[in-house]
């Protein structure tokens, strides 16, 4: 399991911030995406590299 | 009329390049609003200007005097480029996009500048600020987008080409949607330079057309290279990987069949049809949408002050954007390499890669949610799915139409090759085109 962003304290964190009412209907899509999301991350290691082109294969 | 047919007719003096530019903006269709700005004048000025070149004997090569549009994000000098925004509704260009100059000196007379969605973020095409683009198949539907009114105006026959932007299937998804041929070229071989971004490392240019010849010379013109599909094209022997999970699991039933007849006929023209097992898109399109959610918002956070200019559906994205973490979009980019590297051992197996380029025919205006085979799906989603991780390989992709559904909406079949193997995915894009009565229809209005 992953913690969970809170996706409101962030949203208010922000300069500036995102209007608290905009707010609300972000929060079901941005859950979503960090559930797909997170768990792809463990593919990573200390080797993988950013993507440079869609011919990089080295 | 293509643009090679139109080629000939100019060299045949059976009809100058000014009367074809009055042709086509005879056949502009309000109804359809596929123009942001239509250029009259400046359009027959330069038309009359490349008959007379062509009778002093100066011939630039397949394009000269061929009515074209560019997708209002293309830079025009001198010519306003919205990008269908309010905020750039007054925006005028000084100098070209360097696709524009590259069809510029191929001769081609500029008619307008075609209608999009918002900043090219969505697949609608359904403009909040210019109206929405209709789908010239049913007026009710949408042409897809983001580059819908090209789409539509290739499609009603107004022009042989216009241009597009294809960053999660802008360029392809109109092409299906529309019943006409879109190219998506490999990653960075057509310059992006002049043309307002969306995604810094999705974002690609390419041509819609009626025909994949008239698609090989548009590219060709555009800056790529390579030669146009012969008649008759030969494709015995090629290997055309057919997926076995994932393209075909959850598709509209006449979609699926439209495709499968196409690798019949691919197969019966004597090309080799390989099962392949393809990494999982699902996970790629999650990579696609956390490198877009960022990278969009990189290119527009400046306007989030005028949120009241903005469409809901363009600021719930810019909102989103601003809450990824800049940690996340940098292992986005790491998967991305991950991912490129499973998809490229695919091609030891395979020349190219037949798909469906969209799930279902063009849903209605306005319609959120769709059903795709049992499942309700979101319209958006639903309808990039097959495409967006596309972009994140950076693999050439070309969309032709390849039937029709009983109620007569055009079917797309996405063609994917290896990296800068455009000549292999336009040459069977030919021989499927040649081989089948699709291309050629037109929508009666």
């Amino acid at each position: 399991m992953f913690h969970m962003t809170d996706w409101k304290k962030t949203a208010a964190a922000l300069d500036p911030p995102i209007p608290e009412a905009d707010v609300e209907k972000l929060l079901p899509v941005m859950d979503a995406l960090e559930n797909s999301f997170r768990p792809l991350q463990k593919k990573l290691t200390a080797e993988s590299d950013v993507w440079t082109g869609p011919e990089d294969l080295a | 009329m293509t643009i090679l047919e139109m080629a000939d007719a100019l060299r045949a003096k059976k009809v100058s390049s000014l009367e074809l530019t009055n042709e086509a903006l005879k056949k502009i269709d309000p109804r359809l609003n596929a123009f942001i700005t239509v250029l009259e004048e400046s359009a027959r000025a330069r038309a009359s200007a490349m008959d007379a070149e062509l009778s002093h004997g100066i011939d630039r090569g397949p394009m000269h005097g061929i009515p074209i549009a560019h997708k209002d994000l293309v830079y025009t000098k001198g010519v306003r480029t919205t990008g269908g925004s309010k905020i750039f509704k007054d925006f005028v260009p000084d100098h070209d996009a360097d696709i524009a100059a590259s069809l510029d000196r191929a001769g081609t007379v500029l008619i307008g500048k075609t209608n999009l969605h918002e900043f090219a973020y969505g697949i609608t095409s359904t403009n909040p600020h210019f109206g929405a683009v209709r789908n010239p198949w049913d007026t009710d539907r949408i042409p897809g987008g983001s580059s819908g009114g090209s789409g539509a105006a290739v499609a009603a026959g107004v022009l042989p080409m216009a241009t597009g932007t294809d960053t999660g299937g802008s360029i392809r998804i109109p092409a299906s949607f529309c019943g006409v041929t879109g190219l998506k070229p490999t990653f960075g071989l057509i310059s992006k330079r002049g043309v307002m971004p969306l995604g810094w490392t999705m974002d690609h240019m390419g041509p819609i057309t009626k025909t994949v010849r008239d698609a090989a010379v548009a590219f060709h013109a555009m800056g790529g290279s390579g030669a146009v599909p012969s008649k008759n094209a030969d494709i015995r022997g090629l290997r055309i990987g057919l997926p076995v999970n994932y393209y075909f699991d959850t598709l509209d039933l006449e979609v699926s069949e439209s495709v499968r007849t196409a690798v019949q006929t691919a197969a019966a023209l004597g090309a080799r049809i390989v099962d392949i097992k393809v990494p999982n898109i699902d996970e790629i399109n999650v990579v696609a949408r956390v490198l877009l959610l960022a990278e969009a918002t990189s290119v527009h956070e400046k306007h989030l002050g005028r949120r009241a200019d903005m469409g809901a559906d363009v600021l719930t994205l810019l909102d989103q954007g601003r809450l990824i973490r800049g940690s996340d979009y940098v292992d986005a980019q790491r998967l991305r390499r991950i991912y490129c590297r499973e998809f490229s051992k695919l091609w030891n197996d395979a020349d190219c890669i037949f798909t469906p380029t969209t799930p279902t025919p063009a849903p209605k205006i306005g319609q959120m949610t769709m059903k795709v085979g049992a499942v309700d799906e979101d319209v958006r989603l639903a309808t990039t799915r097959l495409m967006r991780a596309i972009n994140v390989l950076g693999i050439p992709a070309l969309s032709i139409p390849c039937g029709f559904t009983k109620a007569g909406l055009p079917i797309g079949l996405q063609i994917l090759g290896a990296p800068r193997a455009e000549d292999t995915i336009l040459r069977v894009g030919a021989a499927i085109e040649d081989a089948t009565a699709v291309v050629g229809r037109t929508p009666v209005r």
